[in-house]
């Protein structure tokens, strides 16, 4: 029984299908007429694929920490064999989120205007890491590049999230406690990762 | 002769509960109440200071060329940090139990005639109230245009008639923990405080909000009294007003002890003065679709000619 629940996770259908969810949410509002939507669509549409992007990416970015931690956990596994085209949906979600800004900025000088906060221009550095990532995510691009390299390229996602959290904690209004919220699992994990790296060395010796 | 031509957004007659319905409106809503049960869940819209006043438009405060922002957007997007952060948030938390009714203010400190009563009251020495259509610019770069009712803040300070001491004016909003939930936390000092200038205040356009659309004031929107600056950003126009207090020093307004970096007392819309974080030359009118709804801002919000006297010679880079 257990062996077949987990199964569901190989299928590449049924991840497509996860993956999509958040994107088809964003009918959900506009058909139920949500004042909150009405109010102002396209800052609730740049907010909402924002959040969901890095909601996702910190959950891609954990699945390594995990399976460190946790080797015998078959999800997490299946899961992890589609690490790539995760990545790729959060730069897909990321594509919303700019083009819901440009609409929601809408006048160019402005946009232009904004490049020199903090806040925009981290969110731009993020973009770019995450547009190389994901245009090297293909079979073809891993042969071409080779895979040593290619990792060593992809550790760029650790910036990238260093970057979504400055991000994200400039947007809030009052205090980071939101953004804290998002990243902690993701930080516990990785202390709890490195901290298993070094037990096993610290053994190794003798 | 007189042609009385009414306003697009002047609601008919047809739209106003008769007295008799109104006075009977306990028993309707319990009847009401047993049938949908946990549906109705608050009344707050039947109650609170508006009723019994007649709301006539000040004909002085018309904005003629521009939409009144729809009721239903009004009392859905708001931002009322002692029930929540989020926009929507307020309206759900700020009627589940929270009584604006009845509610007693306090005005106090270097005045001759110090109050404190009943709101109701209150309208009721003031002489009614009126309604005025105003703009709304928060400091989030978005704006509406509200019909408010209420009555000019001047006529409160001829009432309590203030001593020559007194500079400024502190107003306090409530405090209730058991019933608002982020006063519960303790990032922000509660209770929210607010200030302005004595002649800041005495300024005709400084409105008490009790009302909108000619209806009590909705809790999510600072029932049962508030106040209305509608030349500085929103955070200004403190909701839900217990005490004001005449006093000789500037009191330090609650988002500016939070972050004196982006958040200043006058807080002035100013479109040449940026936020740290973003641009405050142009904002996003609420209700204005998809892709055209952001326009300039106006200094200070469109009513220099009102108001600009009052910072002459002020620089408002440093004084934001």
């Amino acid at each position: 029984m257990k062996g077949q629940l987990v199964n569901i996770f190989r299928f590449k259908l049924f991840i497509y299908t996860m993956l999509a969810l958040p994107g088809l949410y964003m009918f959900y509002p506009i058909l139920s007429h949500n004042p909150i939507f009405l109010a102002d669509p396209a800052k609730y549409l740049l907010e909402y694929f924002g959040k969901t992007a890095t909601l996702l990416f910190i959950f891609v970015l954990s699945l390594s920490p995990m399976r460190v931690i946790m080797p015998n956990f078959k999800i997490i596994a299946s899961i992890s064999r589609y690490r790539r085209m995760f990545g790729v949906s959060v730069f897909v979600y990321i594509v919303f989120h700019l083009i819901f800004y440009l609409i929601y900025e809408g006048i160019f000088s402005q946009i232009v205007e904004n490049l020199k906060t903090p806040f925009i221009l981290s969110g731009v550095f993020a973009f770019f890491i995450l547009f190389i990532l994901a245009s090297t995510s293909t079979d073809w691009a891993v042969k071409q590049i080779g895979y040593s390299r290619w990792k060593c390229i992809h550790r760029l996602a650790y910036l990238a999230a260093l970057l979504i959290f400055y991000h994200q904690a400039l947007q809030e209004k009052n205090g980071i406690v939101q953004t804290i919220y998002f990243f902690a699992p993701l930080a516990i994990l990785e202390f709890l990762r490195v901290g298993k790296y070094v037990l096993k060395k610290s053994f190794n010796k003798y | 002769m007189l042609i009385n031509i009414k306003n697009n957004w002047e609601l008919p007659e047809s739209m106003v509960t008769s007295e008799s319905v109104y006075r009977s409106r306990r028993t309707f809503l319990k009847s009401l109440g047993y049938g949908l049960g946990g549906i109705v869940f608050s009344p707050s819209y039947l109650n609170g200071a508006n009723i019994g006043f007649s709301t006539e438009l000040n004909p002085l405060y018309v904005l003629k060329e521009l939409d009144l922002t729809p009721y239903n957007l009004i009392t859905s997007y708001n931002n009322f940090f002692e029930f929540s952060t989020d926009k929507e948030g307020p309206k759900k938390l700020a009627n589940k139990g929270w009584n604006s009714e009845p509610w007693m203010i306090e005005v106090r400190g270097l005045v001759r005639n110090p109050i404190k009563m009943d709101v109701n009251d209150l309208i009721k020495k003031i002489g009614g109230i009126e309604q005025r259509v105003y703009r709304m610019r928060c400091v989030e770069a978005w704006s509406m245009v509200i019909p408010w009712n209420g009555f000019p803040l001047s006529k409160l300070i001829k009432l309590v008639d203030p001593t020559a001491d007194a500079k400024f004016v502190k107003f306090t909003s409530f405090i209730d923990p058991g019933q608002a939930p982020r006063q519960r936390r303790r990032n922000i000092h509660w209770p929210y405080v607010e200030g302005l200038t004595l002649s800041e205040a005495a300024n005709e356009l400084t409105f008490m909000g009790t009302g909108l659309y000619g209806r009590a004031m909705p809790n999510q929107n600072g029932a049962p009294i508030r106040l209305v600056v509608p030349w500085k950003y929103g955070f200004k126009s403190i909701k839900s007003i217990v005490k004001i207090d005449f006093v000789s020093k500037a009191p330090i307004n609650t988002w500016q002890a939070l972050q004196p970096r982006e958040y200043g007392f006058f807080a002035n819309v100013n479109p040449n003065v940026s936020h740290p974080r973003w641009s405050q030359a142009t904002e996003r009118i609420i209700g204005g679709g998809f892709f055209e709804s952001r326009k300039e801002t106006l200094m200070f919000n469109g009513y220099e000619k009102e108001v600009g006297h009052l910072y002459y010679g002020v620089d408002l880079r440093k004084f934001y």
